[in-house]
Order: C-alpha cells, then structure tokens, then sequence
C-alpha cells in the first residue's frame, strides 16, 4: 500500500555516480512583449545533482523564477528560450508540448508560492492530487484514491482520509502547502523545484513545512531545487548555494564554504541584510541603496556596479565573467571580498 | 481549526452534504432575499396599474371599438367596473390576486388564469428550446476558441458572435423565413402545432422562432465564456499548478477552466432571462406563436387590465426568482461560498 | 522608460486577447484599428445621415410620385432605387438614420444623465437612500418596459418623443446599476477616503473623483446600449408602435418591405445591412473602447 512512496523512492535507486540530473547550459530567457523586450535571464548555467539541495537565491526579479519555470517547460510562448537544458541527457529546450507534458510532474515537479491560488478553489483536494496521479500512472480510482491518501499521510497531513475531501479554503497556509508537496511528489519526481515556498508562510510554518521536504528528501532521495530571496533560510538547509542577480549567477559555492566566506559584495549585502537578534537597537539596517537595473536594456559592465560598496572604474566597463577560482567556488567579480561572514 | 462536520462523512459525503446544504447560510440569506423580493414584485404589480390607467384610453372604448356611442361606452365601462375609483379597482384586483385569484379578461370571458396556463407553456416551451440551443452551441464553441486562441475557429467564432449579437431580430426572423420557409420548404413560416398533437411537429414548428432567439444569446454567451476561460488560462496559478503536474492543455481547460466558468455563465444567463422575456415578445408576433408575448400586445392595445397585470405578475416573479435562482445555484457550484464558515 | 523588471517578468507579456491587454494606455489611440474603422464608418453613416442632404439636393424621402415607383438600384437620380410607393430609397435610408441616431443617442444620454446620478447618488450614500432608490430601480428593471413602451406608443399615438421616453425606461435603471457597481468599487479607494477625510464637499468629491473615473464603464455600456437601442426601437416601427409611415424609419422600412419581399428582396435587405452595419459598429467600437480602457 506504500505506492506513492515505493514511487517516489524510485529516485534513491540512482546511481550517484552516474551524473547530474539536470544541466542547465547558458540559459537566456527573453520576454519581447508591447514594452518592448526584457532580458529575464542572460546566460545561467548551474547543475543539480541527485538527491542533493541546491538553493537559488536572489532579490525579486533576478530571474530566479523564470529559471525555475524554463526547467519545468511553462514559460508562455512570449519568451524566447535559447541555450541547454537537459534532464538526465535529454533536452527539455524546445520539446513539444505534448513531450513536456510526460516530463512534467514525472521527471520534474514544482510546488509554488502562493498556496491558496495555486490550488482549484473548486475541486476537493484529494482529486487534485489523484489528478497527478492518473496523469501519469494508469490507475484506476480506487487505487489512486488509497495513493492519495497515502501521500496525504507521507506530508503529515493529520485524518488523510477526511482531508481528501475537503476544498482548499478550508485548510489553513501550511496545510495547503502539504498538499502541494503531496501533489508534486505524487509520481516520484527526481527533481523537487520549490519556488518561494514558503516565503508566503508565517516563520512557524515555514519551519515546518521546510523540515517536512528535507525529511521526504531523504525518505525518497530527490534532488530540491529551493528557489528563495531568503539567504538565511539557504544557510539552514542548502548543501549548494547558487546567488543571481540581475539575470545572472554571481557566486555560487557549497554553502558551508559561501557562508565561511563570502567573495560577492551582493552577497555580502545579503547577509548584511539579514535583521540579527544581536545587532544594536536603533541601528539603522545595512540595506543596499538603489534598485536592481532595468532589464530591458543589456549595458556593459558588472550589474551590481551601480549599487557596489566597492566599485571601481574596471567593474563599469568590462562585466565580470562567471569563474571557478577556487576549486567548487565560482565568481563573477573583478575585486572580490575575501572576508568571513559574521 | 474549524471542523466542518463532526459526523463521519460516507466515502461519497451525500448525507451530510444535503444536511450541510439545508442548515447553511447561503438558505438563509436566499430566504431574506425572496422577502425583499416581494415588494418589487408588488411594485411592478402597482407600477402597471397605474400606467395603464394614467394614459388615455380605457378598455370599454377599445373593445367597442370607434364606432360606439358615448351611451354605450358608459354602460359597458359600468358592466365592467371601470367607474370606480382607481384605488378601489387596484384594491380589489391586488385581494384577489392574493386569493389566488386573478380576475377576468375584460376583452373574453376567460379568467385570466386560464388564459395564463393555455399562453405561458408556449412562451416557456420557446425560451427552454431557445436556452438549450444557446448552450450546446456556444460551449463547446468556446472551448475550441479557448483552446487555440487567434486560430481559425477562434477568429471565425469572434466574427460570428459579433454578428450575431448585432443583427435585429425581426431581421433575422424575415431572413429564416425566406430561406427556410418560402426557399426550401423546411420549417414553417408561421403557425403553432401543440405538443398533444405530435412532438414532432411541435418542434418543427418551433424550431426557427427558437433559432431567432437563440441566435444572439449565443454570440453573446460565447464571447463570454472564451474571455472567461482565456483570462483563467491566462492569469490563474491553479491553471500553471495542473499544467506543472503533467495535465494535458485539453484537460486544464475542461476539468480546471471551465468548472470555475460555470458559475459565471449562470449569472449571466439568469441576469439575461429579463431580457429575454421582452425578446419573446416581438417573436411570438412575428411567427404568430400563442404564447403570453402575443397575448400581451393584445391586452394592451385592448387596456385589458386584469390580463395585463396577470402577465405583468408572471414576468416579475419570473425575473425575481431568477435572480434568486442564481444566487443558489452560487452556492451549490462554489463550495467556498457553500462553506461559509470556513476558516478566515 | 524605466519600468521595474519584476513588474514585466510575472506573467505572458504578449496577450493573447485584446481584452487581457488591460493596461490603460493613452499612446497609439488612432493607432488601434478595432477602433477606427467602425467609429470612421459611423463618423461616415453620420455625415450622410444629418450633413449630406443639407449640402446636396437628395430627393424627398416622402410623397413620391406614383409614376416612379419600384425603379431599381443605379437607376439615374435615384441610386438605392425607389420604393413601391415612389419614394427615393436613399433619402429614405439617410433620414431613417437620422431617426435612429437621434433616438439612440437621445435615450443614452437621458440614461447616463438621470441613471447614472441615480446609481452614484445611491451608492456614495447608501443607507436607506440606497435602498429605497435601488428598490425602485429593481423594480423598473423588473417591469417589463416593453409594456411601458407599448402603452406609451398606443395610447399616445407614435412619434419619435415617445419612442424616446418609452425606451429611457430601459436605459436609466440599466445605467444606474452600472453607475451603482462603479461607485461601489471606487469609494472605498484610497484616493476617494482622503478627499472624504480631508472634508472635501460630495458633489465636488462626485463631480471631480467619481465621474472621471466612471466615465470609462458608463461610455462603454452606452455604446453597447446604443446598439440595443437601435435594435429596440427599429423593433417598435415594425410593429407599428413607432414611427408610422410614411416617415422614414429603418424599421418601418423593413416592416412595409416584409409584404414585397418575394418580388423586390431589396426592401428589406438595403434597410436591413444599414441596420446590421451600423449596430455592428456601435458593438466593435465599444468593444474596442472597452479593452483599451481596460473596463470589465
């Protein structure tokens, strides 16, 4: 009766050596709408391995979710995709629709952040997640139904079998979000994505429901792709931290190391950020000045130039590129900081 | 945590949905609603009394027609009550109306409702036949619009709505009837066949003024429809959640989409229902159908009051329940107004 | 223009419907051909129906001779044709349009005017004004107007004045509720609560909060409800509750016509396309207006 989870625990029989799961190659992203053109992301390239968890963090607008959706294949058809990604080898760049749909839910699966809109207000739960279920997997009702509940049980959702049937206006924030996760496991993805999951979650739940994926992570060894703008939230429960700004990787390293020490001045300024127990009353929060830049237009130099504590003339004029300087730790920076973090 | 229900719920929860539907508020407040209700209908009821005796012209002359004598108009308003006062007639008319009595015909011997149960299956028969063409048409025509939007049948539905939507009735009617009455001799131009007398022919009969009324109905109710599917397809974030779990595009739209549109699509249509009636109307004359649109014409040119009311009091209630219908049916299509005390 | 990339990135910048496109823009007003061509066509319609015969000599749409009757279209002098009693079918068409318009455009002002005071004056006040005004709104929306209008036009004989009152009754308690919804959603906005509690006097508040912001809604619904009206009152020459002939009027046109139709079509179908091209234009234009304001 362990369907969901034999399912799920599909994933643990990978072989870790036999290579990332997914490979994202120079990814660009380019939206050409009525106010003319935005250049979301300009070139990531990043890799998530099995059943390790990655965390992309970066401001609104850095191109994170974007990112995520070009993975899952559910950019509108206004964006122009260009560059590689590839799921245990194959290509997603380009697939049919009719191909993606196999690959979604399936190979890689996505929960969201605003739980209560992500879920049909007029569909009982539990046929939401059968839904994935028999999208896939040819069940028949009742087999798909005891998944269900199953599942429901597996993200500790308290009378599964009541749960079921109920609508998503009748559970509270973290529940909803369960759900979520229950619906994105429901095939045994090898990939989780969660973008922002839990940023709409009071810091309680947020807890909760963050050690719920991690346990389910280890239960069936997918791989967690954590999208967030919460770089506190990456030092609790990333082993790879990737930083993007302004459509771009600007560090990325294991997290123990990142946080041991910190080459980027926008990371830097992140951490900075982060309000601390045991900083001075009335002192007035270390925020960086400025706005992240217009993406619609491509100018020359570093992107953080503007705002960088630390800039200077050659920042402005060449930009940076992305180099493994250390072995596992790659930069985008001419003057990096070579500080430990506080 | 609110609970919904203490009691155990069955596999499929019927019992305790019915119990839950019956002590919910939504009964409450359709119940408060049908007691505001009433006045409008007396209103109407009140509103027509005095425009019809406001305005000139009075039953007794209209009958006897212009030739009669100014002595027999007098003895025929006397035989037919029109001598007393105006509050002491609408009085009696709203007595009886209470009683379940709704008077004579001043123009027939008939009660008026007699006239009502022989005039109103007419008019309903045409209205639903009209309702179920809109709806097996422009649904599924909305969802292959939605489907593919600025494809060929989107753009043709577009076209065709608009048109739809802008072409007069009567128009339409003279249009029908060439081509499919006078040209190939399908349907018939005018005349009403009872349902007692073949169902067959019946609908044959009906089938065009249904057609008339129908037609702009669809146009409407299509490019409604597809705004509302496309918007959800388009904005929704439970639409991109089913596309993420690997649903196909087709079942996004008809298990996600268009159950959300429903609700809408009901309003809509029991909002329209007014209008709809005042559209009989002009049919029923055209196709010569005997329906309560026709009588009307008649009662009024005749100053028929007790008729005229009698209808008057048909359309009203039909236009209140309606709207009240609708709300209901909100509640039974959107479980989150079913569930008012869900959690805040 | 700078324009916060965050802003763009959430969501399919291309929509894929003009009514998605909800984004109030000023820039590209002529530019938008949804909007154009049925205003120019009916700019056009306009000219001929009101300015055309006072510059150029259009034959008498009424008192033909009964030697030139039935003459076909092109026919020299008398270019749609002339009818079965010998009137020029042109004329007849351009001063039938006359009527229409006036009675279109006179039965949506008269609703926008009283309606929409109804509704926001009901609305910004609520309480018991708003129910007594809504109330008596609901019932006239109830009210089969069409009786109204039929009495009307029996009793008091048919003219274009009374088709105009008569079908008010259906425009003013549809205007008020669409100015009732619109004040509803605007006087809880922030901008409308500062001006409150800065003690700005209601009918300024009205007059310089409310009404710009309505505009859009009430103009849209007028250009729809000028279609409708069209129709409304074409549908009453028909019947003969109308403008009774020999006047001109699209629908009384098609209503005599309906008797030739086997042997002169043309009676019916050349008031008939004006009819459908010019309700059709009333429709795309404020359809077109409709998405380009952003109007729900």
């Amino acid at each position: 009766m362990a369907g969901a989870t034999e399912a799920a625990t599909g994933a643990a029989d990978l072989d870790l050596a036999s290579g990332p799961l997914l490979e994202v190659s120079d990814l660009r992203v380019t939206f050409r709408g009525r106010r003319g053109t935005v250049y979301a992301v300009q070139g990531i390239s990043f890799t998530v391995e099995p059943g390790r968890t990655l965390a992309l963090i970066g401001e609104s607008g850095a191109g994170k979710t974007v990112s995520a959706r070009a993975v899952m294949g559910l950019l509108p058809e206004s964006a122009q995709v260009t560059g590689s990604i590839r799921f245990k080898g194959e290509q997603v760049v380009g697939r049919s629709e009719h191909d993606l749909r196999d690959y979604r839910g399936r190979n890689v699966a996505m929960v969201f952040q605003n739980p209560e809109r992500s879920l049909n207000p007029t569909m009982r739960v539990g046929t939401q997640i059968t839904e994935a279920l028999r999208s896939h997997l040819h069940l028949d009702r009742k087999r798909a139904h005891e998944q269900a509940v199953e599942l429901l049980r597996m993200v500790r959702v308290p009378a599964p079998e009541r749960r079921f049937y109920e609508y998503a206006h009748q559970l509270s924030g973290g529940m909803r979000q369960r759900i979520m996760i229950a619906m994105a496991l429901a095939c045994g993805p090898e990939v989780l994505i969660a973008d922002e999951a839990t940023t709409a979650l009071d810091v309680t739940t947020q807890a909760q429901i963050m050690d719920l994926l991690l346990d389910l992570q280890r239960q069936t060894g997918t791989a967690l792709l954590m999208i967030s703008h919460d770089l506190g939230l990456a030092a609790t429960y990333a082993e790879d931290v990737i930083v993007m700004y302004a459509g771009q990787v600007v560090e990325r390293a294991p997290a123990k190391e990142l946080f041991a020490s910190v080459r980027m001045p926008y990371t830097q300024a992140l951490l900075d950020a982060i309000p601390q127990i045991d900083r001075e009353p009335h002192v007035l929060l270390p925020v960086v000045g400025g706005r992240p830049p217009d993406l619609s237009a491509l100018v020359p130099g570093c992107p953080f130039a503007p705002r960088c504590p630390g800039v200077q003339q050659d920042c402005r004029e060449q930009a940076p590129t992305l180099a493994e300087h250390e072995p596992r730790r790659w930069w985008a920076c001419w003057h990096p900081l070579n500080r430990a973090a506080q | 945590m609110s609970t919904s229900v203490s009691v155990q719920p069955a596999r499929w929860p019927g019992g305790a949905h019915a119990r839950r539907l019956a002590t919910s508020p939504a009964l409450r407040v359709a119940a408060r609603r049908l007691l505001s209700a009433i006045p409008v209908v007396w209103g109407v009821t009140l509103l027509t009394f005095l425009i019809l005796n406001a305005l000139p012209g009075d039953a007794a002359s209209a009958l006897l027609g212009i030739n009669a004598t100014p002595a027999e108009v007098r003895e025929f308003s006397i035989k037919l009550h029109l001598n007393e006062p105006l509050w002491s007639r609408y009085g009696h008319w709203l007595g009886g109306a209470l009683t379940g009595n709704l008077g004579t015909s001043l123009a027939s011997p008939q009660s008026v409702a007699s006239i009502l149960g022989q005039r109103l299956p007419v008019t309903l028969e045409l209205v639903i036949y009209a309702l179920v063409m809109t709806l097996v048409v422009s649904v599924p025509l909305a969802v292959l619009s939605a489907r593919r939007p600025r494809g060929i049948i989107d753009r043709l539905s577009m076209v065709g709505s608009m048109a739809s939507i802008s072409i007069a009735p009567y128009v339409l009617a003279l249009l029908l009837v060439i081509v499919f009455a006078v040209h190939w001799s399908v349907f018939p131009a005018i005349g009403y066949q009872p349902v007692s007398q073949g169902l067959g022919g019946n609908l044959r009969d009906m089938t065009l003024p249904s057609i008339v009324l129908a037609l702009p109905l669809i146009g409407f109710y299509t490019r409604f429809l597809r705004a509302d599917l496309l918007e959800q397809m388009q904005s929704e974030d439970y639409i991109v959640t089913a596309r993420a779990k690997g649903v196909s595009e087709w079942r996004v739209l008809t298990r996600h989409a268009l159950r959300n549109s429903f609700i809408g699509l009901l309003t809509v249509i029991g909002l329209n229902l007014a209008t709809l009636i005042g559209a009989t109307v002009i049919i029923e004359q055209i196709f010569s159908l005997p329906g309560i649109g026709y009588e009307l014409l008649q009662a009024i040119s005749n100053r028929d009051v007790p008729v005229v009311e009698g209808i008057v009091l048909v359309f009203g209630t039909v236009v209140v329940l309606a709207n009240l219908a609708t709300d209901l049916l909100y509640s039974v299509f959107d479980p989150r107004i079913r569930h008012v005390r869900a959690r805040s | 223009m700078s324009v916060p990339a965050a802003d763009l990135i959430i969501g399919p910048l291309e929509p894929v419907t003009a009514e998605a496109a909800a984004r109030p823009q000023a820039r590209g007003w002529l530019r938008s051909a949804e909007i154009v061509i049925p205003g120019g066509i009916l700019l056009v319609l306009l000219f001929f129906c009101f300015i055309w015969p006072l510059v150029y000599q259009v034959p008498k749409p009424v008192g033909g001779s009964l030697l030139t009757t039935n003459l076909p279209l092109w026919s020299p002098g008398h270019i749609l044709g002339t009818d079965m009693v010998g009137d020029d079918v042109m004329s007849r068409i351009l001063y039938g349009g006359r009527v229409s318009f006036e009675v279109a455009a006179a039965v949506q002002v008269i609703g926008l005017v009283i309606g929409g005071l109804i509704g926001m004056v009901a609305a910004y006040r609520g309480g018991w004004v708003e129910a007594v005004l809504m109330r008596v709104v609901d019932v006239f929306i109830a009210f089969p107007s069409l009786v109204l209008v039929l009495a009307i036009a029996d009793s008091l004989g048919p003219s274009e004045m009374h088709v105009i009152w008569a079908l008010s009754a259906f425009s003013i308690p549809a205007f008020a509720r669409v100015a009732r919804a619109a004040t509803l959603r605007l006087r809880d906005q922030p901008f409308v609560v500062a001006a409150r509690l800065a003690g700005t006097r209601t009918w300024r508040i009205m007059a310089g909060h409310l009404v710009p912001n309505m505009m859009p809604q009430l103009v849209t619904f007028g250009m729809l409800g000028a279609g409708i009206t069209i129709i409304l009152e074409g549908a009453l020459d028909f019947l003969g509750y109308g403008i009774p002939p020999p006047t001109a009027s699209w629908g009384n046109m098609i209503a005599t016509g309906e008797s030739f139709i086997s042997v002169y079509p043309r009676y019916v179908i050349v008031p008939s396309i004006f009819l459908l091209v010019t309700v059709l234009c009333l429709n795309l234009l404020g359809d077109g207006l409709r998405s380009r304001w952003g109007v729900r």
